[in-house]
């Protein structure tokens, strides 16, 4: 088997990484050289890939698999389907985002460097890998330089006490999840580590109800801590807060979809009876995200905080979206997945180049912003209309598509989940506008310098790009997820879906009966 | 359909309008600013092309692409071109290129004119998004789109702290009715399964109960997006303060089109509303015409008094789709498209001429210093007061005869009452910012616009003046109603006559209101009705203090649960329980360092007392 894309774009950061080593520290332009085509390669590639993706083919493609320890049935094994290539598409273009927004650390930059390529090659070898094994180890290989950039490069006066934090929280999650992964392997008796595998063997011969209904949780908290379901939300607007911008961008943008991802993944075809008792909860704890957390967000007065809080409170939406397993749902999940990994890395991007300039993010320090930030500016409030819902941007899509399919299976949840959106978000957005962009401008902040010149601007265009390409042409999108997504929700619903009150057929008759 | 492509290229010119500019010409004032109007232009031109090519009645309607297709979610985008977006395309673009033409004279100062011509191309096609969509989901999509470009215009001059604020709270009481727009989408998309109004209409014609017991449910939640859109109470707060946006985008946005938008959405989805649904929205409608019309009797700011009488009207076509009317609301909706936008860009020009000045009693005897703004101003007045023959005393009459077919005497009294009151605080404007002698020093040396401005002004008095009887009511009823019956010249002319109590009504109701004005304001040099209404003219004045109570409940209420959950967030989540897991680690570490003494007896001690507990349960058995 040749060589699959998905390996070079995996391996390219990780390998860079390996060749930081040999730099000498103060070669800081050559180390930063490395660091960008280490990732703008790979995202050229992953683009390569999202176009050359064959679009109603069910089933993975850009596959390789290298056998490993074949008594454990483990094996380097990666490849994309309809879920997971819109994801690495996202990752490798946060990542080269992230890469550019670097040139604010200012100290031990070759160790700052190693980190962030050995993160993304981790993020991407998660969101590629089709082997249970590595699927985790890469999470792992990704998750340990986040901590490490925050205990070193972050900022603020609560920097010690986020890092304990989010290192305390993750590494639970993501032992729970190792937990639930390690019974699944072992209750499963397939003998084999390999996605694919696993999940045929199980669709044949299903879990037994007790096996399901012990490792479900684990992975539903394990994951859902990784992903700051509420109530084990906390550490994540709190480490956000202390990050660097390039560390949050990655970790709230792409790495953080990984709990997801395996929920999707992992956890709701293989575990579809466990899945459906548990959906009920989950509908009525997103909402903790969504309202709760909004409500929070609305109090924060610091500009990193309110998007940490904002970027939880978006969670809420893919966790709607999963709860109604059904196609709309779980497809708008996939798309709000996407479309906030852009989003957050572009408000946390900003907010780095904010802080980097003025050196606070408090918002009564800050206004007047749009006159001396024009670019910053302008798209610090594009990106906050996206946060809230604008059409026009990916989120939007997501999210009105996670409330179609929501409403069938929850309407009260829903409605609920509307005022989140629609009006909570808005509140907080607004008034942070108003406050930090709108008004007149202090004294201070009049001589700021913009963002001028294609480099500096080329981050924040990049994912701004991205999130009016998905916003305007979702079927770029969903052509691909939706295939992959119906086979994944037949596996999580053996019963046939109610037809709704008007049959679909009747309503096709009458399309077709219409004049056009 | 002829010429498919043309309803598609008039939509999306304004999109490439604001995108050139933004990327292109944001340096460049001049050239930026004859983009956009080129764009808004060229579109007049080619939907006179197109309905010239198709008539107005054409039998195939809909274009469409598939946008969106997830299981049975089906979204298309796809517009539709009966004659009632035809007309709106009409006035969208018509009177929207009138004010854009307008704006390069009235703008022509400001550092940031490029960024506004984006920001009006941006609502441009926004605006046509809504009037030629096909389906639910699109005209969400840009319905949202129209309150952001709202919201930038309105906070345009961002650096004025009440720009922002008026913005925001344009944006957000906007939102409000979207929550209810949104849910109710959903509501009916679960209940029908499709979002396209072709679909929806055959349903619904097919099986009127198909929306059962949620029917009037669903058509109020639809309502909550007029609601927000047009301004009715309760959501009618933001109006006002919009007036914070440079005064073409009062013009166009908060007069002429946007605030209709409400209206066009009932008009476009009326097959949805059940009897009572309507009930509400009549009543809704018909307070909140008479409560804008007070309002506006105790404003002083030129701007404020058009916006309130804007909500009035606003009031007045809602009402009349509650009554059934669609044809009456949309006939309004299209003349006050005209005259409303006619006195915004003439109280423009004032303020032009004046140096910013919007008090009207700063203003007085500007009738030889502006003389193309004073006539068309007048023409714009009269036609808003409903004077025969000109193009608001027929819209405004077939509202009247509406109410009284549906025999609901109470609203058609409130219609008559809100017509008196209109015509009152028009000329109250007309006789103090007008007549009389210049009460202040700007007035005096007071100037008229440039032509760039005023022939907008003169283009659009000549449709206020004949908008009333050329047809486009009888565009609307063959719309309705299906009958083809098509009237002459003439006969529009005396339409009117056909219900003669409500002809007498609506004239005796101008006549008071322009008397009452005429004894109170021909030479008043200060207000003298607060001296005489007492308490009632300082609430008119302060709006009925709606901002207040609405500030001291709902704002607080809902700020109130943000600190609650924000305080527990801190000290419940973040405080206890990651306070547990770090003390909990904490003490069970302090407790474990006292078996670690160093002490070698203890050691000792400990391992034989381990020993013997090990030999106790081996042996033990």
């Amino acid at each position: 088997m040749t060589t699959s894309i998905l390996t070079y774009i995996l391996g390219l950061p990780l390998l860079a990484a390996a060749l930081l080593v040999l730099v000498p520290a103060n070669y800081r332009v050559v180390i930063r050289a490395i660091a960008l085509a280490a990732t703008f390669v790979p995202m050229l590639l992953a683009v390569k890939m999202f176009s050359q993706f064959v679009t109603g083919h069910v089933g993975y493609q850009f596959e390789q698999q290298i056998p490993w320890v074949e008594s454990l049935g483990l094996s380097y094994h990666v490849g994309v389907d309809g879920l997971n290539v819109g994801l690495v598409l996202m990752g490798a273009i946060v990542a080269f985002a992230a890469a550019c927004c670097s040139w604010e650390i200012q100290t031990r930059e070759k160790e700052f460097y190693i980190l962030l390529l050995f993160m993304t090659g981790g993020i991407l070898g998660a969101f590629a890998s089709l082997d249970l094994f590595f699927f985790y180890a890469f999470h792992e290989f990704a998750l340990v330089p986040t901590f490490l950039m925050i205990g070193i490069w972050g900022r603020g006066e609560r920097k010690n006490y986020a890092t304990f934090q989010i290192t305390l929280y993750l590494s639970i999650g993501a032992l729970l999840a190792l937990l639930g992964l390690i019974a699944l392997y072992v209750q499963s008796g397939a003998q084999t580590f390999d996605i694919p595998k696993l999940t045929a063997y199980l669709g044949a011969h299903p879990l037994a109800a007790h096996s399901q209904n012990f490792i479900f949780p684990l992975l539903l908290f394990g994951f859902g801590i990784l992903v700051s379901l509420w109530p084990f939300h906390s550490w994540a607007a709190l480490g956000y807060g202390a990050a660097p911008a390039p560390t949050a961008m990655l970790h709230a943008g792409v790495l953080k979809k990984f709990g997801l991802y395996g929920l999707i993944r992992v956890a709701l075809p293989l575990m579809p009876q466990a899945a459906q008792s548990w959906m009920h909860i989950l509908a009525w704890l997103c909402l903790g995200n969504i309202l709760y957390v909004g409500w929070v967000a609305m109090k924060q007065k610091d500009l990193n905080l309110l998007i940490g809080n904002s970027s939880v409170a978006h969670m809420g939406f893919i966790f709607l979206g999963l709860a109604s397993l059904n196609l709309i749902g779980i497809t708008g999940a996939v798309l709000v997945m996407i479309a906030h990994g852009f989003l957050a890395a572009l408000t946390f991007g900003l907010s780095g180049y904010i802080h980097q300039k003025t050196g606070t993010l408090q918002i009564s320090q800050l206004g007047g912003l749009c006159r001396p930030l024009r670019f910053i500016g302008v798209t610090l409030l594009m990106a906050a209309m996206a946060g809230c819902g604008l059409p026009g941007f990916a989120n939007f899509v997501g999210e009105v598509t996670v409330f179609f399919g929501a409403w069938k299976v929850f309407p009260l949840v829903t409605t609920l989940a509307l005022w989140g959106a629609l009006v909570i978000g808005a509140v907080y957005m607004t008034r942070a506008i108003r406050n930090i962009l709108h008004g007149p401008v202090p004294e201070k902040w009049s001589q700021l310098a913009d963002a001028t010149g294609l480099w500096r601007k080329i981050p924040y265009a990049l994912l701004l790009v991205s999130l009016l390409v998905f916003g305007f042409f979702p079927s770029l999108l969903t052509d691909k997820i939706v295939p992959d997504v119906t086979r994944i929700v037949a596996m999580a619903n053996p019963v046939t879906e109610k037809p709704g009150v008007v049959a679909l057929s009747e309503i096709k008759n009458l399309k077709s009966a219409l004049p056009n | 359909m002829k010429l498919e492509a043309l309803p598609w290229i008039i939509l999306f010119l304004p999109l490439l309008a604001t995108a050139v500019i933004t990327l292109f010409t944001l340096r460049c004032r001049t050239k930026s600013s004859l983009i956009s109007i080129s764009a808004v232009v060229a579109g007049f031109i080619l939907s006179l092309v197109y309905i010239h090519a198709n008539g107005w009645h054409s039998e195939h309607t809909e274009t469409s692409r598939t946008w969106l297709s997830i299981g049975d979610l089906h979204a298309d985008f796809g517009l539709k071109l009966d004659a009632l977006s035809l007309m709106m395309l009409l006035i969208v673009t018509g009177v929207g290129g009138a004010i854009h033409i307008y704006s390069f004279g009235y703008m022509h100062e400001d550092k940031s004119m490029a960024r506004f011509f984006a920001f009006l191309s941006l609502f441009t096609f926004s605006m046509l998004g809504i009037v030629l969509s096909n389906n639910f989901l699109q005209m969400f999509i840009f319905w949202e789109l129209v309150g952001v470009s709202s919201y930038l215009l309105i906070g345009f001059w961002f650096e004025k702290p009440s720009a922002g604020d008026a913005a925001k709270k344009a944006f957000i009481t906007n939102r409000l009715g979207d929550f209810g727009f949104l849910l109710g989408i959903l509501m009916v998309w679960g209940l029908l399964g499709s979002l396209n109004f072709g679909v929806l209409e055959a349903v619904m014609t097919t099986n009127p109960a198909a929306l059962g017991c949620c029917a009037t449910l669903a058509g109020l939640l639809i309502f909550c997006g007029a609601m927000g859109k047009s301004a009715q109470f309760p959501l009618h707060v933001w109006l006002a303060d919009a007036m914070e946006g440079p005064t073409p985008v009062s013009a166009l946005i908060h007069a002429a089109t946007m605030v209709a938008a409400g209206v066009y959405m009932l008009c476009r989805t009326l097959f949805l509303f059940d009897a009572n649904a309507l009930h509400v929205i009549a009543y809704i409608g018909g307070f909140t015409a008479l409560l804008a019309a007070l309002i506006a009797v105790q404003q002083n700011d030129i701007k404020r008094i058009l916006a309130y009488s804007t909500l009035s009207q606003l009031g007045y076509m809602v009402m009349a789709v509650g009554l059934a009317g669609p044809t009456p609301a949309m006939f309004h909706l299209t003349t006050h498209a005209f005259f409303k936008a006619l006195l915004f860009l003439g109280a423009g020009s004032v303020i032009h001429g004046l140096h910013e000045e919007q008090n009207i009693w700063k203003m007085g005897g500007l009738k030889k210093k502006m003389p193309v703004t004073f006539w068309t101003f007048i023409l714009g007045t009269l036609a808003l007061s409903g004077v025969p023959p000109f193009s608001g005393f027929y819209s405004k009459d077939s509202i009247f005869a509406q109410a009284l077919h549906q025999h609901n005497y109470v609203l058609f009294t409130v219609a008559v009452l809100v017509a008196a009151l209109t015509t009152f605080y028009m000329f109250r404007l007309f006789f103090v910012a007008f007549l009389g002698e210049p009460r202040t020093e700007q007035a005096r040396h007071a100037h008229e616009s440039p032509k760039v401005m005023t022939l907008p002004l003169l283009a659009l008095a000549v449709f206020a003046v004949i908008g009333g009887f050329i047809g486009i009511a009888g565009l609307y009823g063959a719309q309705f109603h299906l009958e083809g019956e098509s009237l002459t010249l003439a006969q529009q002319f005396l339409e009117p006559l056909h219900a003669p109590f409500a002809l007498a009504c609506g004239l005796g109701a101008v006549i008071i209101g322009l008397i009452a004005a005429f004894i109170l304001y021909k030479k008043a040099a200060t207000d003298p009705l607060p001296a005489r209404l007492g308490w009632l003219s300082r609430a008119m004045r302060d709006r009925f203090y709606f901002d207040e109570i609405y500030q001291a409940t709902f704002i607080r209420a809902h700020d109130f649960i943000a600190s609650v959950c924000d305080l527990f967030d801190r000290w419940i989540v973040e405080g206890a329980c990651i306070g547990l897991v770090r003390g909990g680690t904490d003490l069970t570490g302090r407790a474990l360092r006292l078996a670690q003494t160093g002490n070698l007896q203890t050691y000792a001690l400990l391992f034989a007392l381990g020993v013997a507990l090990v030999l106790y349960f081996a042996l033990g058995k």
